[in-house]
């Protein structure tokens, strides 16, 4: 007999509330209906009542995750409106910054991943090496989460010795070649919950529009570093990983991959990390009339920003459009067929992020 | 059996838990309790202004004094106020902040008193400049004067500048003008 069984939206898998209400034949799941929108905080409309400083640190708690991106994305549409030129010194930095948050974004979805699949100690190698991240954003910025590095026309802080850096740099490859991605991919345990499971074809991913590593495991080229370069990524080289399987074992890879190659990029960044003014301008900004549209690719994949001016104090308009707003809605499709006890992997290999869902 | 052989290697390795000595510095850039210097404010309000979360105000018993106020609990520790004070008299300390319950009640408070001086030219209160503020244009007698009576002084020491004093009037000399603004 069918039932019905919701999961969430007291998540037993996240911290954040989201709701999947699955139809299920025995063990086997007929459809999936994803809700959201538990904890809608309207930062929108709150954007708008806030000046061209305040908003910052507003849009910076659009996600506890990936802040960074989404500060210095708004930062890049002021000054794409303000037509401001930023120092080459701050893109670097931001794509520092933007690099290491990928980083521990990616860590933090691996260890709950597999503290989704029961893998506890694979749990506690990937938090200890995703500490070691932290500890490099915080020795830079000041601050673990919401970082506070973005203003428009550069950043606040500089990293004035870019070597101390290396060895951690050098770490990060050694545990993920060594540990983190061998576990993953050869653990018979890892193997069999992951391989085959959720799949999303090519197809699938185009029509539920999905973007970023989900998208990239299903087969489809894109990624906003490559198509629209953007801060440093054109002049640092940028090589995207694709899978064609399309399933969850597909999405660790990718990910996985993309750690290796953010390790680069900042290693790169770091060493190069050109002399300079850490701000194209002093003082409060102005910002005239205008409307600018900014894509950048955050850690979970596109995140696009409309930021509309009318010479005032505050934004007019502040549209913002998350990763996960269009991956979530992706787990209907992948669940289908699939057995209950999957349900948990299958929604946490979305990477989903409720916080910048419901901003 | 592989688990025994995990279980061996790491029974002489140390604890991989760092332990309290262990922690990493804390960095210069940690924006942790917050610290205001009464004697460099001038109650200009910019810290207000760029303060997101609203958790600086201001109030003031006219004539006599301005309080700055800070409130923990509504503080995001993002230090947009410590970066745009113009005098430097906001600092983000490495100290750890205080308690912080909760976002409407209890929870450290901040108050600074900005006592007002009356100016040294024509009486009105108004908030001192700092010293620091000050640079060397201004004399002794004239670093009392309230913002009103510095621009008129200012204003003054320009025209003196384009004017000869031989051909100046006495009335435009700025000693024998009279108290008012303009
Ligand atoms: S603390 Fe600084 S910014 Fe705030 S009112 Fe005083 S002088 Fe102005
Ligand atoms: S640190 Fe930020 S949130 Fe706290 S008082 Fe200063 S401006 Fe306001």
């Amino acid at each position: 007999m069918p039932y019905t069984f919701p999961l969430g939206p007291y998540h037993p898998a996240l911290e954040e509330p989201f709701k999947v209400k699955v139809q299920c034949q025995g063990e086997v799941i007929d459809s999936a209906v994803v809700e959201v929108g538990f904890s809608f905080r309207g930062i929108e409309l709150v954007a708008q009542k806030r000046n061209w400083v305040e908003v910052i640190t507003l849009i910076e708690r659009v996600c506890g995750i990936c802040s960074n991106t989404h500060a210095m994305t708004f930062c890049m549409a002021a000054e794409t409106i303000a037509g401001i030129e930023l120092p080459r010194r701050a893109a670097y930095i931001r794509t520092i910054i933007a690099e290491l948050e990928r980083l521990h974004s990616h860590l933090l979805w691996a260890g709950i991943g597999a503290e989704d699949i029961g893998f506890h100690s694979l749990f506690m190698e990937v938090f200890t090496l995703r500490e070691k991240v932290m500890d490099t954003l915080e020795a830079i910025s000041g601050n673990r989460v919401n970082y506070g590095m973005n203003c428009i026309g550069g950043v606040h802080r500089d990293i004035p010795d870019p070597t101390v850096y290396l060895p951690v740099l050098d770490e990060l490859t050694r545990v993920l070649n060594e540990v983190v991605i061998p576990t993953f991919t050869q653990n018979p345990t890892a193997i069999a919950r992951t391989r085959g499971v959720g799949p999303l074809t090519r197809e699938q991913a185009l029509e539920w529009a999905v973007v970023g590593p989900v998208a990239r495991a299903s087969g489809l080229d894109i990624d906003v570093r490559k198509d629209q370069p953007y801060l440093a990524y054109g002049e640092l080289g940028f090589k995207s990983f694709v899978q064609e399987e399309g399933d969850v074992f597909a999405r660790v890879v990718v990910r996985a991959l993309e750690m290796l190659e953010s390790v680069r990029l900042i290693r790169e960044a770091l060493l190069s990390l050109p002399a300079g003014p850490l701000k194209a301008v002093s003082g409060l900004p102005t910002i005239p009339v205008g409307e600018a549209t900014i894509r950048t690719e955050a850690p979970r994949g596109e995140a696009f920003y409309y930021v509309a001016s009318e010479g005032g104090n505050t934004p007019a308009r502040v549209k913002i459009r998350t990763p996960s707003f269009v991956n979530i809605p992706a787990i209907e499709p992948m669940v289908i067929g699939q057995p209950l006890a999957d349900l948990s992997i299958i929604q946490a290999s979305v990477d989903p992020c409720i916080s910048c869902t419901d901003r | 059996m592989a688990m025994l052989k995990t279980v061996l290697a790491n029974l002489l390795q140390p604890s991989r838990t760092r332990a309290p000595a262990d922690m990493p510095p804390v960095p210069q850039t940690y924006r942790g309790a917050l610290v205001h210097d009464a004697g460099r404010c001038t109650a200009c309000g910019t810290c207000a202004f760029v303060c997101a979360p609203k958790a600086i105000s201001f109030t003031q018993v006219p004539g006599i004094s301005v309080s700055w106020h800070f409130f923990i609990g509504q503080c995001s520790f993002c230090g947009l106020c410590e970066q745009n004070c113009p005098t430097h008299a906001i600092s983000l300390e490495t100290a750890v902040p205080g308690v912080m319950n909760n976002a409407a009640g209890d929870g450290l408070r901040l108050e600074s008193i900005i006592a007002l001086k009356p100016c040294t030219r024509c009486g009105a209160a108004h908030v001192p400049l700092p010293e620091s503020a000050m640079g060397s244009q201004w004399s002794e007698e004239e670093k009392g004067y309230c913002p009103e009576c510095r621009r008129w002084a200012a204003s003054a020491k320009l025209r003196s500048a384009f004017i000869p004093a031989e051909t100046a009037t006495p009335a435009a000399s700025p000693a024998l003008e009279g108290a008012g603004h303009d």
